[in-house]
């Protein structure tokens, strides 16, 4: 045994020191009584030669005494035999030697009493070591030397070699025999020694080893049982050991399973088998839990072994259940990611129905929407247009679809699903219906089609493809018509929105006047811009009228709501306003009389803005009433701008008797009024101060003519993209009187009124008193009454003035043949012109008939350029 | 389509007075010489035509004027026509010597005092 490879093995175990002497064949106690034995033998042996005949000469009493002390010193060894000690021994021996030599002294030289040394010879050698075996045996020899001169025999040197030489002869063979015995004995416990270290460590090994490591035997008794195994089963290895496996950790639905296992493993052919199997173990306290063992077959020279590691699996299932678990609510998160992502696309479709736009839009909507929310690779739709399939958007992934070619039903898988009126699936895509839909570079591999149903009817089909890895399944049949159902509905909403917004778009645009009413003095311009969204049509409207009295009246209004009710709504109070207005009532009174039209038979609580501004050039100024509208902006002749803010009220069918109050102010010659409707001055996000104070601005550098005006402002203030809502702005400028001018009037009764406004301005401007006014006015009235007259309701005529000094022409134009007042009544008009009149001519000409009249006006001419025209 | 004239008449028993304001000219002449007339019943004694309001009258409001004297000469019924002197309506009437045809007051009471009484 190599000593040095022996390192320290652990406290636990212990081991003996390295450097151990050759261990003793004997323990003392066994030395003491064989040397009790010896000297009671030998005691009793010398008795017997005493009692037996002998010779002569031998002193018996002197044997027997010694014989009695060997006696008495064998007894107190015997005695004293786990108590004496090593030295002791040697002492006792020598005495033994030294009782033997008094024996041959007293026995006499004839007897074989030396014999006897080589029984203390021999016990040395057998019991001591060598050198004091060979002490012993001088002993011997020097003490029968003794005797041997006391009794001097014959021939002593004979007797002393054979007494001394036998037993130190023997006794050496005997001491090699034993040191042999030693040796092999020493072998034998290194061996042992290095064989305990080995299992030690191995036993270390298993004991640390985190499974419990058990061996059994072909029965299934526990031969082995480690330090895990005792962590694990609650057993300690003392009291597992020797017990049956299966009673002390197999619970009992599991043993005959464990037994028949055990068996076959045991049984099976080849030294080692191994097996592994998921088993339940019961611990000691009775609970129970998962582990796997891993058996092997070990033949152990024959005798067969059982060896198995065992190892809870309690946290490896834990953790395999916590993976599952963690796996699962991954599954589930993604699931319910996938159901939202759907849903918000469901949500999306439902938005697009709910929207209202155009068709084209939603349809684009849509088609980019579905795929996403079925993980299609594409889509495309159908609508029915005249009893055919036309295809109507594609998405994305179609860049080259055939748009030329109608399916009609039954025609084709779009066409099929819109006969059959029921989805369909399909993974066989016919090739032709890949061609239709342009999907040639794509591995068309499922493709699935739903009607598109609005009450009953199919207006279209939605067709959706797959391409590997996707796959259509049943389940996306179902989502596709939950899509579809949504996409039908914003398809209808989509076609009847488009009729209805035409309709109110034509409704509206019918209730704009087409022809803005010429008023002579005055120029208006007027434009409508519709929002750049169309959302819908917006209940925004203006009208200009003339009022008696050659004024014009101008109209600018906002019903709240839209589409087809707020433009009905407008047809409503156009109609009244005029009405009311052209009744001559005054302003306020106008609005009194809308807002009852509002108030008792609007259905709904209708609400609607109006101004209604009258201008008035010949008094020279402007009134209103303003019905919670934005207030008109008066651009001076000088371009100053200022906010007509007075006379405002509430809208029209908030109240049921409101107080309109009628405001006017001073309008000059050159100035401007604007109207508008807060589309102009109205955007997200800032207050409508900023937006008016931002037309008050604008003005200033705009150009004065009306037409020129609306175009100016409009760029001004609406964006390039369009106004988010409707604009309708309304513009009047009172033109400045000249000394010359020049009107066209339609030649019909009703423009009579407003020529003579435009005369009176102009007689006032170039400085005519009150009676030549009116006499003047008279005879003029009465040279176009005559055209009228003769007109027969159609062409026009041109007044004209011109003023020199105090001279005075004006002449009437018309376009038809002159013909001479009829006599009776009408031919007052003549006679009332030459009255008035310095001088009247008539000139007819083939083109038309002009009548020239001239007159000198009377004073100073201070009211010229002065006062009110 | 324009109402230039305010037309208002009032029925006083013995006699109809028809207040006519704005402007008179052909637009408005005829029908407003119709529902005058047909205003005055045979029984009334006269009529006056109150132009104080009038702000213009031409030759065909003359016209209707001299209609209106004619009908209710044919009647026996007599006419009035009120109008401020200085005003274009009384230089109109001025001018085509209206006066011959229906006497011309400057007030209404002038116009009605002026009516031969029949019964008062």
């Amino acid at each position: 045994v190599p000593r040095g490879a022996g390192a320290p093995v652990g406290p636990r175990r212990g081991t003996r020191a390295v450097a151990a002497p050759l261990p003793e064949l004997f323990d003392l106690r066994v030395k003491a009584r064989s040397l009790a034995y010896l000297f009671a033998a030998g005691a009793l042996l010398g008795i017997l030669t005493l009692l037996l005949p002998h010779e002569e000469g031998v002193r018996d009493l002197q044997l027997y005494v010694l014989a009695g002390i060997a006696l008495a010193i064998a007894l107190l060894v015997y005695v004293q035999a786990d108590r004496i000690a090593d030295w002791q021994l040697h002492l006792v021996l020598a005495a033994g030697t030294t009782i033997l030599s008094f024996a041959n002294y007293y026995t006499g030289t004839s007897t074989l009493y030396p014999l006897l040394y080589t029984w203390t010879a021999l016990y040395a050698f057998y019991f001591f070591g060598l050198t004091l075996a060979l002490a012993h045996v001088a002993f011997i020899g020097v003490s029968y030397a003794v005797v041997l001169a006391i009794q001097d025999p014959s021939s002593p040197a004979i007797r002393w070699l054979l007494a001394v030489g036998t037993p130190l002869i023997a006794g050496l063979l005997i001491s090699r025999m034993l040191s042999r015995l030693r040796a092999e004995r020493q072998a034998a416990q290194d061996r042992a020694q290095a064989l305990r270290r080995s299992e030690a460590r191995t036993r270390l090994v298993l004991d640390s080893a985190p499974d419990a490591f058990v061996t059994l035997d072909r029965d299934g008794i526990i031969r082995t049982w480690n330090a895990a195994a005792e962590r694990l089963f609650g057993w300690s290895a003392a009291e597992a050991v020797g017990r049956p496996l299966r009673a002390l950790a197999i619970p009992e639905e599991f043993r005959e399973r464990h037994d028949r296992r055990r068996a076959e493993l045991a049984d099976s052919p080849g030294p080692v088998a191994t097996q592994s199997y998921e088993v339940e173990f019961a611990r000691r306290d009775g609970s129970r839990f998962p582990a796997e063992a891993t058996v092997s077959k070990v033949d152990v020279r024959g005798e067969i072994l059982i060896a198995g590691f065992i190892r809870d699996v309690t946290d490896r299932q834990r953790r395999q259940e916590e993976r599952d678990a963690l796996a699962r609510e991954q599954a589930a998160r993604e699931e319910a990611e996938r159901v939202t992502e759907m849903i918000s696309g469901m949500q999306l479709l439902v938005d697009a129905a709910l929207y209202r736009r155009r068709l084209n839009e939603i349809l684009s909507d849509v088609i980019t929407r579905v795929p996403g929310v079925l993980n299609a690779d594409a889509g495309v739709i159908y609508l029915v247009e005249e009893e055919r399939l036309v295809l109507r958007a594609v998405s994305a992934g179609v860049p080259d679809a055939d748009e030329s070619d109608p399916l009609g039903f039954g025609e084709g898988f779009a066409g099929d699903v819109a006969e059959s009126r029921q989805p369909a699936l399909t993974h066989n895509p016919d090739d032709e219906d890949v061609r239709r839909l342009g999907l040639r570079d794509l591995d068309v591999n499922s493709m699935i089609g739903v009607p598109l149903l609005a009450e009953g009817q199919v207006t279209g089909v939605l067709v959706v493809c797959a391409a590997p890895p996707r796959r259509f399944v049943a389940d996306d049949v179902t989502l596709l018509r939950l899509a579809a159902d949504r996409v039908a509905l914003a398809i209808d909403h989509a076609l009847v929105y488009e009729r209805e917004h035409a309709l109110a778009v034509t409704l509206q645009r019918s209730l704009l006047p087409d022809r803005i009413p010429q008023a002579p003095g005055l120029l208006v311009a007027a434009r409508y811009k519709p929002a750049a969204a169309e959302e819908g049509v917006g209940g925004d409207w203006y009208d200009v009228l003339p009022v008696p009295g050659g004024g014009v009246g101008l109209v600018m209004g906002d019903v709240a709501g839209k589409g087809l009710a707020a433009a009905s709504m407008v047809g409503r109070l156009r109609s009244a306003l005029r009405a009311y207005a052209l009744e001559g009532h005054a302003p306020a009174r106008v609005l009194e009389q809308l807002n009852r039209l509002i108030w008792t038979e609007a259905d709904e609580s209708q609400m609607a803005t109006l101004l209604y501004v009258v201008v008035d050039p010949s008094e020279g100024e402007v009134r209103w009433v303003n019905a919670g509208h934005l207030p008109p902006l008066l651009v001076g002749d000088n371009g100053s701008p200022s906010f007509l803010e007075g006379g405002s009220s509430v809208p029209l069918g908030v109240l049921p008797f409101p107080d309109f109050e009628e405001v006017s102010a001073r309008m000059k010659p050159g100035a401007s009024v604007v109207l508008y409707t807060d589309g102009l001055v109205e955007r997200p996000g800032k207050h409508i101060d900023a937006g008016m104070n931002t037309l008050a601005g604008a003005v200033a550098d705009a150009p004065s003519d009306p037409e020129q005006l609306c175009d100016y402002l409009l760029h001004e203030m609406v964006p390039r993209e369009g106004a988010p809502d409707d604009v309708a702005l309304l513009t009047l400028r009172s033109i400045p009187m000249q000394d010359r001018f020049r009107f066209e009037f339609a030649a019909e009764p009703e423009a009579l009124a407003s020529m003579r406004s435009l005369l009176r301005r102009w007689l006032r401007h170039v400085g005519a008193a009150d009676s030549e006014i009116a006499e003047m006015v008279t005879a003029c009235g009465e040279a176009a009454t005559n055209v009228i007259e003769h007109a027969g309701g159609g062409g026009e005529f041109a007044l004209a003035g011109q003023a020199e000094g105090r001279r005075l022409w004006i002449t009437i134009t018309d376009s038809g043949v002159w013909r001479p007042p009829r006599e009776g009544d009408h031919g007052r008009g003549l006679s009332l012109m030459r009255a008035l009149m310095d001088t009247v001519e008539v000139q007819p000409t083939p083109e038309g008939t002009t009548v020239r009249l001239e007159r000198t006006l009377e004073g100073s001419g201070v009211n010229r350029n002065g006062g009110p025209e | 389509v324009t109402e230039l004239v305010q037309l208002e008449i009032e029925d006083r028993g013995e006699v109809v007075v028809a207040r006519v304001a704005g402007e008179l000219d052909i637009a408005g002449a005829s029908s407003t010489g119709e529902t005058i007339g047909g205003s005055v019943p045979t029984s009334a004694h006269g009529l006056v035509v109150d132009f104080t309001e009038l702000e213009f009258i031409d030759s065909s409001g003359i016209a209707m004027l001299f209609g209106l004297a004619r009908r209710l000469g044919s009647r026996r019924q007599e006419l009035a026509v009120v109008a401020r002197g200085g005003k274009a309506v009384a230089r109109v009437l001025e001018i085509v010597e209206f006066e011959r045809a229906a006497p011309i007051h400057e007030t209404l009471d002038d116009a009605l005092a002026g009516l031969s009484p029949a019964s008062s």
